[in-house]
């Protein structure tokens, strides 16, 4: 667009307007529905207050959009949250446009202040939602509160913006209702398109929801802004408007830049229980939870473990192999060097430490913020029995396939016992600690006699996950031996024993232990796969395909069709 | 003028973005790797300077690239150690030469090695040596370190605006077109799985180890090749294309069809024996280093010596040694011609090859520093990432390999944008070449800026440096005829005690091929010293 084509109200160039103008001939008196008001011209282009119907459609789409979306992820249940922001949405469109009838007078100063409050309602939306959550009761009134505001206001400012069209254009030939019509539907519904389209593929990823609402508050603070400027010959305190809209401008400008801010109290609201503990490390962001006994802990959002029932995942993820890898310790008289990946909240070294025979264990975990919160904070270090002071114990804070490599290559001496239980394999970066590779790396780290233990996922969720962690370790010759339990706030979860040589799950477990949840007599019944959760074919995952991660991504994404 | 407004409009874009920042510079812009003034030098008037030092050894190696180390390699290895490797200049590596950012080093030519096939017994024992190969598993396959081995996504394209897996652009596929795309993979595993009489793989590496029985190939393009058998579908031709412009760069009409086909076979199909792309942030620059290690080539290597004069009879070599500026005269019994083939006769008297019997394709590869790593609609950023609506060859990410504290706290990274230059039918090669050596910092850095903003509308403001590399000679094209014609023939044909022995007079520029070049002339050299030697480079 050129420089020449700038609108100002001073400077209008009407003969410009022929190009946009439609048929000359009919009078602003065939348009009865537009109301008795009376009709002020404006010399302004009608192109530029197109223009705004575009960008206040696509606005008012995104509004919907954003509340739509807020709806889902703090309600759940996304069909029922879309359907009800939808149709209060429109319903609210069509209040708007019925009440546009009883403005009489000040369109002009109306539409203004029109934009003013959805700048302001709408800008400032998905903020004020997260907050909402974090503060009130329910958040379903202020949902609500907003949608219908926004809506009323939409559906207000469009007839609206049809009147000041229908007064603005040439005063010797006012445009036909049918052209009018047909022009301010047409951009209505090409910017709800441009919403539609935007909110997804750009929005949403680049500028999150926060910043999308402000973003989109600004550009309704902007129209309001150049309106008050453009028709200030219409306007009864034209000073008065600009002044509003520029504070609007201002306030939403100023909310954008604190949106980070924002956004990440608001995520931290969004955990079931009052947050204890929260941190950003390099990493990842660690989270702890807390109500009544129930300490959960959460990294980057997800749920690690909840202390109601993290015994049940522990004591099934180290009994079995450890205690595989004792006996055969006693039996050449020696103890058991244990490796442990991942596993940085030392609950699984409570559990491994209560076998006599273990001498030592290497625990590898990325990130060291992790590792000294559990080994310091009173609360965790209940938890894991303050596993990390005991002085067999040695952090390396590292990755868990360059700790490997270096192990290797320095030919440092060989474990009897690995526990690997690393995050779930939802990206490449983790996928890698899943690999034919990484696996073949562990084995040569084991004792040729060495048992190890592999969390991998739920059997019943994510069955090609788990089946293809199985088969990976098959194809690095580590004999996978399969089993699952039930952890209530995992589901069904998954385990594999695995050895260089061949492996028998113990068939008892040493009394000493004292264990809550594992019994002799639960032992062999982790083995079984009932019928509806056999194998299923999967490819082996490869360091250089890694399809373990397109599986998880598959089994998340459809766990119903995976688990035919 | 156009490009002039584009620069600034990029400085302006990157200024504005610094205020956020609290203040940044535009990109710095940068020369690296060879030098076209010191190519020159060579046809200098040094001729009549006096001899400042003397030096005698049993062979020269002129060239320090992957062909070069491997003669002093192999020679170390057979115990000869009275030997000098020149290099032109002030880094080893050649075509494969490293550099670096402070952040991680990069690769300014060749920067990868597809793993081998299990035929190729010599090279594995040479990546166990390595320690790139850890051993074998029960079943008998290799282990790579897995730091080496690409990983997930190795590969994906922008089509229409997304990211998509691979190179070959699916979206929208007619059923025609899948059906040809199928014949062709088909095709290929038929090939693959062919033995000639002779008993040896259509396809091996280095090329003369491949059976006489599909030779005449060589003799017709890849286009007529595929026109021949009815392959028409351009998402199939576009995958080819690219395939022969980054292996060769040559388009499908100017590569043989036996170099065509021989880049997708010469290292086994994929399914067959698991093969994995081996890579190193600084590329093969780190693989040559191995070698010069492993070789101990280091200390016998002399960089800065321009080689100006050989007397193919008695091998005495005068070269300018660049630092000291003073000629220094290396008495021979034999000398490796391990540095490009097309300067050897600016060197001697009376070269048999005539002038332009070996084309080579010129080459910009431009490592750009961005501060956050491009992502993209679609397939996460990969090791390779290809653009189908553009004619470059799109870039590799230097820290694909990094370990995850890495991934997880630098935001930056390092792209190497590679772009063989393919003239246009209305231009000569040397018009091509011209064009990228006289270009300017800003004409360069303009043209990968619009490159990299075609991939990732938005990118520049995150550019912080660019490095371009200008190679007028990247690499021989094997254009048809060429890899069984008497010019290659006679381009690796001795001339005195002379031995031809780069990559070029291979006729394909891979790794494996220099590697063998490089070995079967540094035999030679023993043979000539008296040394009887086993040959290394067995065929199977």
């Amino acid at each position: 667009m050129s420089k020449a084509e700038t609108p100002t109200a001073k400077s209008a160039d009407k003969s410009a307007d022929k190009a946009a103008g439609g048929s000359a001939g009919e009078t602003v008196a065939s348009l009865p529905d537009f109301g008795p008001a009376p009709l002020q011209p404006i010399p302004v282009k009608p192109r530029f207050v197109l223009l705004s119907v575009l960008v206040v459609a696509t606005c008012g789409l995104v509004y919907e959009l954003i509340s739509g979306t807020m709806a889902s992820y703090l309600l759940g249940d996304s069909v029922t949250q879309w359907s009800l922001v939808i149709g209060v949405y429109l319903s609210a469109m069509g209040l708007g446009s019925w009440l546009s009838k009883y403005v009489e007078k000040d369109v002009h100063a109306r539409f203004i202040q029109i934009q003013l409050i959805i700048a302001l309602v709408g800008g400032f939306s998905a903020a004020s939602l997260f907050l909402g959550f974090a503060y009130l009761a329910s958040v379903r009134p202020l949902l609500f509160g907003i949608l219908i505001t926004v809506g009323t206001m939409v559906g207000l400012e469009i007839p609206l913006l049809m009147r000041i069209l229908a007064g603005d254009d040439d005063e010797a030939r006012p445009a036909s209702l049918k052209d009018l019509v047909a022009r301010v539907l047409a951009f209505d519904y090409l910017g709800s398109l441009a919403a539609s389209v935007l909110f997804p593929m750009a929005l949403l990823p680049y500028l999150g929801l926060v910043r999308t609402s402000l973003f989109f508050g600004l550009l309704n603070g902007a129209i309001a802004l150049w309106s008050a400027f453009a028709f200030a010959p219409a306007l009864r305190r034209a000073m008065a408007l600009k002044v509003q809209a520029g504070i609007t401008v201002l306030a939403l400008a100023a909310g954008f830049s604190v949106a980070p801010q924002l956004e990440q109290f608001g995520e931290s609201q969004l955990y079931d229980f009052p947050v204890i503990f929260s941190q950003k490390t390099p990493y990842q962001r660690l989270t702890i939870t807390r109500w009544q006994t129930d300490i959960r802990l959460y990294i980057d959002g997800n749920l690690q473990f909840s202390s109601t029932d993290e015994h049940r995942y522990h004591e099934a993820l180290v009994h079995p192999a450890t205690t595989v890898a004792a006996r055969l310790a006693a039996a050449g008289g020696g103890g058991v060097r244990a490796l442990v990946l991942g596993g940085g909240d030392g609950l699984g070294i409570r559990e491994l430490l209560k076998h006599p025979e273990v001498q030592r264990i290497d625990l590898v975990d990325l990130d060291p913020a992790m590792t000294n919160l559990f080994g310091s904070h009173p609360v965790l270090t209940r938890l894991n029995a303050d596993a990390f002071s005991d002085p067999r114990v040695h952090v390396h804070n590292a990755d868990a396939m360059e700790w490997l490599l270096a192990h290797r290559r320095e030919g440092k001496e060989a474990f009897d016992l690995a526990i690997v239980d690393l995050p779930d394999p939802n990206n490449f970066s983790l996928g890698k600690l899943y690999t034919r590779g990484f696996y073949r790396l562990l084995r040569s780290v084991l004792t040729p006699g060495g048992v190890g233990v592999v969390q991998a996922t739920s059997p019943y969720l994510a069955p090609r996950s788990y089946w293809c962690v199985v088969e990976t370790l098959r194809s690095a010759q580590l004999n996978p031996v399969p089993y699952h339990t039930l952890v209530p706030s995992f589901g069904d979860w998954g385990f594999v024993l695995i050895s260089p040589q061949s492996v028998e799950p113990p068939s008892a477990l040493p009394p000493s232990l004292a264990l809550r949840f594992l019994s002799d007599a639960m032992l062999p019944t982790m083995f079984v796969f009932p019928a509806d959760q056999q194998p299923v074919p999967v490819e082996v995952n490869r360091l250089n395909d890694q399809m373990l991660v397109h599986y998880y991504e598959a089994d998340l994404a459809d766990p119903i069709v995976s688990r035919k | 003028m156009k490009r002039r407004t584009l620069l600034k409009g990029l400085a302006a874009a990157t200024a504005a973005s610094g205020c956020d920042r609290g203040g940044t510079t535009p990109p710095t812009l940068s020369f690296v790797g060879q030098s076209p003034e010191r190519g020159h030098m060579l046809r200098g008037p040094k001729h009549g300077e006096a001899v400042a030092e003397r030096l005698r050894v049993n062979t020269l190696i002129v060239g320090a690239g992957a062909a070069g180390t491997a003669a002093a390699w192999r020679l170390h290895r057979a115990g000869l150690e009275d030997y000098l490797v020149v290099e032109l200049e002030d880094a080893p590596g050649g075509t494969a030469q490293s550099g670096h950012t402070a952040r991680t080093a990069y690769p300014m030519g060749a920067h990868y090695l597809p793993s081998p096939h299990p035929e190729l017994r010599w090279l594995h024992e040479l990546l166990r040596e390595f320690g790139v190969e850890l051993g074998t598993d029960a079943a008998g396959r290799p282990e790579y370190d897995p730091t080496v081995v690409c990983r997930a996504p190795v590969e994906r394209h922008r089509y229409k605006g997304q990211w998509f897996s691979g190179v070959y652009p699916g979206l929208g596929e007619t059923d025609e077109e899948a059906e040809q795309w199928q014949r062709w993979l088909d095709h290929l595993r038929d090939l693959d799985a062919q033995r000639g009489p002779d008993g040896r793989r259509l396809f091996a590496l280095p090329v003369d180890h491949s059976s006489t029985h599909v030779r005449e190939l060589d003799g017709q393009s890849m286009a007529a090749y595929l026109d021949a058998r009815g392959l028409d579908s351009w998402r199939l031709r576009w995958t080819l294309d690219y395939a022969c412009r980054d292996d060769y760069g040559t388009p499908l009409e100017q590569t043989s069809a036996f170099a065509a086909l021989h880049h997708f076979l010469c290292r086994g199909l994929e399914e067959v024996h698991d093969r994995v792309t081996l890579m190193w942030p600084g590329g093969n620059g780190e693989l040559v280093q191995m070698l010069a290690q492993a070789g101990e080539v280091a200390p016998r290597r002399r960089t800065g010596l321009v080689v100006f004069d050989i007397d193919t009879a008695t091998g005495t070599t005068r070269a300018w040694d660049v630092s000291t500026q003073s000629v220094v005269e290396i008495q021979a019994k034999t000398v490796l011609w391990a540095a490009p083939r097309f300067i050897l006769p600016h060197v001697i008297a009376g070269d048999p090859l005539a002038r332009g019997a070996l084309s080579y394709a010129p080459w910009l590869v431009a490592n750009v520093e961005v501060d956050r790593r491009p992502g993209g609609i679609g397939v996460p950023l990969a090791w390779d990432n290809v653009n189908i609506e553009a004619n470059h060859l799109g870039y590799v990410v230097a820290t694909h390999g990094e370990s995850l504290p890495d991934v997880k706290t630098q935001t930056g990274t390092v792209l190497s944008f590679y772009d063989a230059r393919v003239p246009a039918p209305d231009q000569t090669l040397d018009a091509v070449r011209n064009d990228l050596l006289t270009a300017s910092l800003d004409d360069l850095a303009v043209e990968v800026t619009g490159a990299l903003e075609g991939m990732h509308p938005g990118i520049t403001p995150s550019i912080r440096s660019m490095a371009f590399a200008r190679w007028g000679h990247a690499m021989v094209r094997p254009v048809p005829g060429l890899l069984f014609g008497d010019a290659l023939a006679r381009a690796a044909t001795p001339i005195g005690v002379v031995h031809p022995c780069a990559t070029d007079v291979g006729g394909v520029p891979l790794f494996e091929q220099a590697f063998s070049n490089g070995v079967r002339a540094a035999e030679r050299a023993l043979l000539a010293a008296g040394q009887p030697v086993d040959t290394l480079i067995q065929p199977s």
